[in-house]
Formats: C-alpha cells, structure tokens, sequence
C-alpha cells in the first residue's frame, strides 16, 4: 500500500522535474559546443630549428632530422609527421611518424647523391596539423664503411683472427689441447674387436646424400675407420642408400686402404649401393646384421626414424657401437643403444680430432673462439632482460630500466644487426 | 707334507750377482726369519754351477745359526733333526737375467697386452710384442724374432670361435724366423700357444719340429674377461723344464728344492697378493734395482707387474735423467748443486754402479733421481694396470655426457692402502724418513696409505713359501719381512698456500694430538712401531681424504720407525717452476721430515 501512494505522488511531480533536467541539459550542451570550439580553434604550434644532416658510416640512402619543439605540452598524444620531396613543388612523401616527445628522426630509403627537402609537421590528438616547417635540401653521401655492420666486422675480425692465429700456432709445432672425444678414441677399439673376433665392421654413413653436412662429417670418420680396417685386416662392409654416397665411400676407403700400405686388400664390393627407400635400406641391414654378426657398427651421418631399429639390432647381436649424427631427435636412442656417441659438435670436430692437421685444428679452435663470444651474448643478453623486466618500466628504478632496456635494444638493434 | 711337523724352512734367491739364503724358524710357536747369509752367484764361469753359490750362502748361515745345513757332500740336508738340517727348502732365481720372454698376440692393445700381462706376471721380461696390427713389416717382424733370444715365446690371439686367419699369420712369422733360445743350443725352443681354441690344429701344422709347441686355454676366451692362469703355469714349467734345465747347475738345484724354482719377480708378486687378498686391501710394490724397477699392484684383487726396464739407480741412471731431465730431477734437490759436477755423477755411477754415495751431496742427488725413477716407472705402471680393451658397454641416457671409456687405469691412489718399497736406494737409505719422502714424493699416495719396506728383500723367499706354507709366510711377512714406516695421510686437491686443507685428530696408543693442516704444509708425528692410533679427519672444501670432498672421514693411523706425515701439499703434487723458490720449499720439508743431520740441513 505504501509503495502504491509514492507512485502516485512521484506521478503528480514529474512534470516539473522533467522541465528541470531540460533546462540543466541544455546550458551543458551549450558549454561544450562552445569549449569544442575554443579547441578546434587553436592548432598546434609548428616546429621550429629543423636541421638536416647527411647520415654517417652509410651507403647515402639516410639523412637524419632533427627540430625542436616549442609546445610539446599541448602535443601530448599526438605525433610528428615527416616527409620529403625532391623539389618544393612536388607532393611530399611520408617517411614516416614520431611519437610527441621525439624531435629526431632518420629518414631512409632515398637516392645517394640527390638533393631532399624534408617537411616535419605537428598533429595533435585532434588530428590538427600545425604549420610546416622545411629544411635546407641535402643529400646522402655514399660512405666507404657501413657504420650499422661495424659490430660484424668486429666479429668477423676476432673470429677470422683467432682461426689464422691458431692454425699459425699449431703450424710452429706447439700443442693445441683438444679435449678426448670418447667416441673417435673407441674407433680402435671396436675395430680390432672385430678383428679378434673375426667379424665383419659395418659403417652406416646415414641416410642423406652427399649435400647434407652430416653425412660429408661421417665419410671423414670413414676414412679413419678404413685406415684402421686396413692396418688390423679387418673386413670393413659400407652399405649406402644414395649412388653419389656409395662412389664416395669407396673413393675414401681405397684411398684409406692406399695410405695404411695394403691398396690389394681393398674391395670395392663391400661398399654398395642398397636402396634410396628408408625401410628398404633398413630392413637390409637389420637382416645382416643379424646374419654376420658384424662385431663392430658405426653409424655416422643424419638419421631419423631408422636409428633405434639399427642401434637395437647392433646392440643385440654384441657390436660395438658408436655413433654420430647431429639429429637432436635421435641423440637420445644412440647415446642409450650404443657404446659411444658423438654429439652435434663432436661429429663435426671428428676431421680435425682425427687428422690432426695445423689447418683443421686450428679452424677448430678458432670457431670455438666465436662461440665463446656467442656465449658470452647470450648470457649478458639473458642478465640484461631480465633486469630490465625486474627494474621497470612499472617497477623499482626507471633509470636502471633505461639503461638495461638500452643496453638490451643496442645488443639487438646494432650488435646482432 | 704335515705342514704342522715344518719347523725349519731354508730359502735362497739366486740373483745376478749374489745368492741371499735366509733361515726361518718357529721360534715359540710362530715362524721367525732369524739368520741371513749370502754368497757370490756362482752360475757364470769359471765355476758355472749355481748350486756352489747356494752352498756357500747356506754354509754361512749355518755357521751364524749354529747348525749345520750342508752335509759332507754339499747337499742340504732333510729333514731338520737336532741341531742340523732344515725341513722345507725353497728358491728362487734370476740369474743369468731372469726369465726373458717374447709375446705375440692379435691386436696389440688386445690380446698381445693379455699375453704380455701374463707374461709379466710370471716374472717374465718380455722383450718385444709382436701383433697383427705390428706397424713394422713382416721381414722386419722376423728379423726382430731372429735377432732376440728369449727363453720362451708366448703365442695368443682371437676369441675362443674368432679369427682364425691373423693367429696363423702371427704363427708363419714365428715359424720360419725359427728363433734360437738364449741356454743350450740343442734344444728346442718352447713355444706357448694361449690362443683361440679353433686355430689349435692350424698352429700345429704352422709350427714344424724345430720347435717345442705347448697348447694351452686360450688366455682370452672372450674379449670381457682374461684367463691367465693356464698360460702363467705353462710359463712356471716352462721356464723349470727348459730354461733351468739348461742353466748351469740349475738341473741339480731342481732336484734339491720342495716346492718349483720361481723367478723373483713371479714370487715378489706372489707374496703381495696373497697379502692383498688375505687383508682385503689394496697394494702396491715397487723393487728398484740398478737397471730396471719393477713395479706390482693389487688393487680389487687384479694383479699387475710392470717392468721398467730402461729405470734403474745404476746401468740405467742416464736414462732416468734423460727421461726425467735433469731439471726436474733438480727439484728435488734442496742443496745448490752444480749441473756439470751432476752430469759426471751420472755417468760415474753408471760405469761404476757398485759405488755408493760418499757425501751428503751425492745421497741428496741420489735420492732425487730416485724419486723420479719411481715416478715413471709408476706412471708407466698406471698404463698398462688397466680395464680390458675391446669390452662392449652397456649404456643409458644418464650417460650422455659422461661416455667413459674402457682401458682406463684401475690403480687409484687414494684405493690405495699399503705401499711396500724395496731396492737398494730405499732399503738402504740412511734414515727411514728418507724412504718414506721418496715414496711420498714419487708414488703420491691420496687419502690414508701405510708405508713399509722389505727388510732385506725377502719378498720373494715369502712368495714361494707361501705356495708350500701359506701361514708361514704371511707370518714372516707381517713381524721380519717388512718394516713399517708409518702412515701418510695426504689430501687430494689444490689451493693456496696457507689455505685450510684437512682437520686432524689423533687418539690411542698414548698419543692425542689435534689439529689443523695448511695447504702446502707437512708434518710429522713420532708414533712407534707396533702402535694404533684412531684417526678422525676432516677436509676442507675441495679436498678429498677418500670420503668425497669436504667429507669427514675416520680411519686408523699406523705406528712405524717414522711416524705418522700429515701432508698438505696437495693432489697432483706441484713444483715451483722456480728454482731457487723450489730449493727452499724442499729445504723446508727436509727440515720438517728430518731427512738429514741437522748440521746439513
């Protein structure tokens, strides 16, 4: 019932509260035309001091700007717009935008050697331009040294330098330690395994033709499992899935065979050509494996799907294994079926470790300067993010953010560029 | 034989030069060595018997022992009754240069090893190694055969069912070479084959009459395990049967003894692991003589010996110098010594290499390259003392990056708990502390290692006893073989100099002594003979006293004529490169051991 009678009573008012909320509604609307118009009357002030300079250390495709800018609360939210021409009368083209607060910019993309007027222009939040200001024309000179791959150079230097340096070192007869690589040490042991058992060795080079750096990485080690069949008279079987693998296998071993003093001993039917299908080439093997009882298996170059199978097979018929391959993906089924596994980098090392020529170990030890410079990248690159996520831009120090962000964006924008 | 009715057991070791008898005799229920005797070996001519030698020793003994042991005819007389005769005799030799052997076998890290190690083990020089995998050519293989002489030739090679085709190989090498044995130019030369079972009637018709082929198990059934056995007694009947048998007077000296004449070496290692596998321990010996040091180890029951042979205080001591160079020999030098005065040392001793040190100077210089000789020749030791070659491995993921490999080295020197010296340059050494700063300094013992020397070697009188009377010899061998120097207990790790290395407390037996060691420091502790002490210690972070690093650990301490050395210099002990800084830190060890008089330190 009481809520009946205000009802009522609110419909008996209303007239007069609804001329009431007329009234306020239009001395508002009233005020904002009239302060919109206050704003649209009022563009930005134009920028002022634009200078133009040839960019140094470049091919002369860049001249960088830069202005000042008298007003810059009242750009808040807005935007420079640059743009250049190669005459005053012609269109200007858009270069590009800054933010409000940045008076400089590096206009790219142009003719080395001719002549650019550049335009920077004030455009607030409201899309308002200012007046446009306009620089003295200048054009870009092409340099002898690009300044933005100075960083590259420097690499390259210390890189390049480190290799010569040490192939100069190791050519005076001066040792250069290379840590024992387990895998290549064992190649004696499971050849002459083979020889006392009067067995047969077998050599997989992978499954990839002769383009893929891998299985070039397993021929060199074939070369040193050849060598030592040769020396012991142990039966040495290469079975490849590529013709272009198989006439560089016995290239390589008639060669090894020449080198240990026993050319009759090499027979060129013991390296053959099986098939190019995977499983074909599988299957093949894995039955003679199981019928020779081959005492020693190296499986050298790149595998996939067929490696645990191979590995299995050999591991259970009593070989010595060792393998090799870059396959990060059959790493794990080698390193746990085999005797020895060599990784990645190891493989790859596998000429030098066994040659031991000043050359190749001297290349060795100077990629292994460039990846110590890598290392040392990433590890500073790591620490200096993550303080940067730490410090800021909402966190403790917003000057320690600047210069970690800084020296994050300088790594990844002029380092590594 | 009733060994409870053996009160008296007479040994001799016919040596190159000298012929050592010793007497031992139950002396209140438990077998005593009482008297030595020694005497000129006798085997070259004029008198080219070696029993007269044996004679002589014995003759000398009986007179300081009051009892006569050689009757009217010059035979040993037996059994013992009152007052004469004894009741076992044994021997041992290596006159004439011991026994001298050539190996063949397959692969040389293979096979031929295993030969070679069962070589060794009898107490053989092995002269060369012949193998399939041989770099040399076959006309320069047979020359070799051609040109040595040795006693016996030892054939192995393949897996019981493997090769076939490299053992004949080895075989058509030796064959037509038809090697001449060093004794007796009628008899034929003993050829041992320990190979793969298959080849046996292969071999047989590789090899014609001129040789004497003996077929034993092959001493590589499989390439995981080693059966050494077989081959090592053929090489013991071998070297009785053809080699004794033809070395003058040997014949008659083989019908005296009671139990197989041994070559000293085979006994020296005999007696050590049967003491290693009586006491469950870990053992090393080392025997440096003038032209070679002889190395043997036991450690997880695995015997090994090694023969140095290029390594000896006097034929062989510009080797050591040249091996060594004479600036590291320096090193250990604590006094300022002259190099072209050193270099006429040298080569005097090696003209001259019966002569001793006759001043302070020369024994200090002596000691120096002694050490380095023991050094190499241990070093060389940890090579050959290795896992077997050629030895499948079963893996997991675990193992990506720690792939160890197999032929790696089983002597470990923190494993190691008694380190036995003997030769002249130790056993001899004027002061006790001197054998125990060689040993220390050459061998590098980790962790809490005893050491102790043989009285007056009679090692390898103990080996061959202890085939007869095994209870006899391990008594002897505990109260008069050897003589214990102390304990060493020596931290692996480095730092700097003055760093903490290891905590230490000593209780029992009257003595407790606590304390800290510093790195690079060393100390001694008087603690005598007969006498036990716990030791509880407790390295410093990256040290290891046998426990892991930075793990206490608690171990009993040995009394000995020298005490107990706390050393705190480090694993891998390390030298100044410096020689005047080297001169002082050796002076100031010298002067902590107390190697010298006082007035020359």
């Amino acid at each position: 019932m009481a809520n009946m009678i205000s009802r009522e009573r609110l419909r008996r008012r209303l007239p007069a509260l609804w001329y009431g909320t007329w009234l306020l509604r239009t001395v508002f609307v009233f005020v904002f035309i009239a302060a919109g118009a206050a704003v649209v009357a009022a563009p930005p002030p134009a920028p002022t001091g634009l200078t133009a300079k040839d960019h140094g250390w470049d091919k002369g495709t860049a001249v960088d700007l830069v202005w000042e800018y008298p007003g810059e609360a009242a750009l808040d939210g807005g935007f420079f717009l640059i743009s250049y021409a190669m005459d005053l009368e012609d269109d200007f083209r858009i270069a590009g935008q800054t933010l409000g607060y940045e008076t400089v910019y590096t206009v790219n993309g142009l003719t080395p050697g001719v002549d650019y007027y550049f335009k920077v222009v004030a455009v607030n939040s409201a899309l308002e331009e200012s007046e446009a200001v306009v620089s003295e024309p200048v054009a870009g000179r092409l340099q002898w040294v690009d300044g933005s791959r100075i960083w590259f150079l420097i690499t390259v230097m210390i890189f390049c330098g480190s290799v010569v340096y040490f192939i100069r070192h190791a050519r005076k007869g001066r040792p250069l330690k290379v840590r024992k690589i387990a895998g290549l040490e064992a190649v004696d042991e499971a050849v002459g395994r083979a020889t006392e058992m009067g067995r047969s060795v077998i050599f997989v080079p992978g499954i990839q033709d002769m383009n893929d750096i891998q299985t070039i990485a397993g021929i060199n080690v074939l070369s040193r499992v050849a060598q030592i069949a040769a020396e012991n008279s142990a039966s040495l079987e290469v079975p490849t899935t590529r013709s272009l693998v198989m006439t560089t296998a016995r290239e390589t071993v008639q060669s090894a065979f020449l080198r240990a003093g026993r050319p009759e001993a090499y027979d060129e039917n013991k390296i053959n050509y099986i098939t190019d299908e995977q499983f074909g080439y599988v299957a093949y093997l894995q039955g003679q494996m199981v019928r020779e009882k081959p005492a020693a298996c190296f499986y050298m170059g790149a595998f996939f799907a067929e490696a645990l199978i191979l590995a299995e097979t050999g591991n259970s018929v009593g070989a010595i294994q060792v393998a090799g391959t870059a396959m990060p993906a059959q790493l794990p089924f080698f390193v746990a079926s085999c005797d020895y596994t060599l990784i990645g980098e190891e493989f790859f090392a596998a000429s030098a470790y066994l040659t031991g020529s000043p050359e190749e170990l001297g290349s060795l030890k100077g990629q292994d300067v460039g990846k110590v410079l890598v290392a040392i990248g990433i590890v500073l690159g790591v620490v200096f993010a993550t303080l940067a996520s730490i410090t800021g831009p909402e966190g403790l120090n917003l000057e320690s953010y600047h210069f970690f962000q800084g020296f994050v964006d300088y790594l990844q924008g002029t380092v590594l560029h | 034989m009733d060994l409870d009715k053996i009160n008296v057991i007479l040994a001799t070791d016919c040596g190159s030069t000298t012929t050592k008898a010793i007497l031992i005799e139950k002396v209140d229920g438990q077998f005593r060595q009482t008297y030595r005797g020694e005497a000129p070996t006798t085997v070259e001519e004029p008198f080219a018997d070696v029993t007269i030698g044996v004679v002589n020793a014995v003759t000398e003994i009986g007179e300081l022992a009051g009892r006569r042991l050689v009757d009217e005819q010059g035979r040993i007389i037996r059994p013992a009754s009152d007052g004469e005769g004894c009741d076992i005799y044994i021997s041992t030799s290596s006159a004439g240069g011991g026994l001298q052997m050539m190996v063949a076998g397959v692969i040389k890290q293979m096979t031929a090893e295993s030969a070679k190690r069962a070589a060794l083990g009898a107490g053989a020089i092995v002269m060369d190694v012949i193998a399939a995998n041989d770099p040399r050519k076959p006309h320069q293989q047979i020359q070799r055969i051609r040109e040595l002489r040795p006693d016996m030739i030892l054939v192995s090679g393949g897996v019981d069912g493997g090769t076939t085709t490299h053992v004949v190989q080895i075989a058509e090498l030796i064959a037509p070479a038809k090697p001449r044995p060093r004794f007796g130019n009628e008899y034929k030369m003993p050829v041992i084959y320990a190979g793969n079972r298959d080849a046996r009637p292969l071999i047989e018709k590789t090899f014609d009459e001129s040789v004497d082929l003996k077929i034993v198990d092959n001493l590589r059934p499989v390439l995981e395990q080693e059966n050494l056995g077989p081959a090592r007694d053929m090489i013991h009947d071998v070297f009785l049967e053809h080699v004794m048998a033809h070395a003058p007077g040997y014949d008659k000296l083989i019908t005296w003894t009671d139990a197989p004449i041994m070559p000293t070496p085979g006994a020296v290692g005999n007696i050590l692991q049967a003491i290693a596998d009586r006491d469950g321990i870990n053992a090393v010996g080392v025997d440096i003589g003038g032209a070679t040091t002889d190395v043997f180890s036991v450690f997880n029951g695995t015997f090994n010996r090694t023969v140095s042979a290029n390594l000896g205080m006097s034929y062989s001591i510009s080797n050591v110098c040249a091996e060594a160079t004479m600036e590291r020999v320096l090193k250990w030098v604590h006094l300022p010594m002259e190099d072209r005065e050193l270099r006429n040392r040298v080569k005097n001793k090696m003209i001259r290499p019966t002569t001793i040190p006759q001043s302070l100077e020369a024994l200090v210089f002596e000691q120096a390259v002694a050490r380095e000789a023991l050094r190499l020749a241990y070093k060389q030791h940890k090579e050959f003392a290795t896992t077997l070659k050629g030895v499948q491995q079963q893996r997991t993921v675990g193992d990506t990056f720690s792939q160890r490999m197999s032929g790696l080295t089983i002597v470990d020197n923190m494993a190691m708990d008694l380190l036995v010296a003997s030769g002249g340059v130790l056993s001899h050494a004027p002061r006790m502390a001197q054998t125990v700063a060689m040993l220390m300094d050459a061998f590098e013992p980790e962790g809490v290692t005893y050491l102790a020397k043989d009285s007056i070697f009679m090692m390898p009188h103990l080996g061959v006893l202890a085939q007869v009377h095994p209870d006899a010899a391990m008594e002897v061998f505990e109260r008069d073989c050897l003589i214990y120097l102390g304990t060493c207990v020596a931290a692996k790790g480095v730092s700097k100099p003055g760093k903490p290395c290891f905590k230490y407390r000593l209780h029992g037996s009257g003595l407790d002594e606590a304390g800290e060691i510093r790195f690079g420091e060393l100390k001694l502790i008087p603690f005598g003979p007969g006498q036990e002490a716990e030791l509880e210690l407790e390295p410093a972070r990256g040290f290891d006293l046998g426990a892991g690093s930075g793990k206490r650990v608690q171990s009993k301490a040995r009394g000995g004529t020298v005490g107990i050395v706390l050393d705190g210099r480090g694993r891998p002990l390390v030298l100044p490169e410096d020689p005047a800084q080297c001169r002082t830190l050796m002076g100031d060890w010298v002067k902590v051991l107390g190697l010298y008089a006082d007035s020359d330190q």
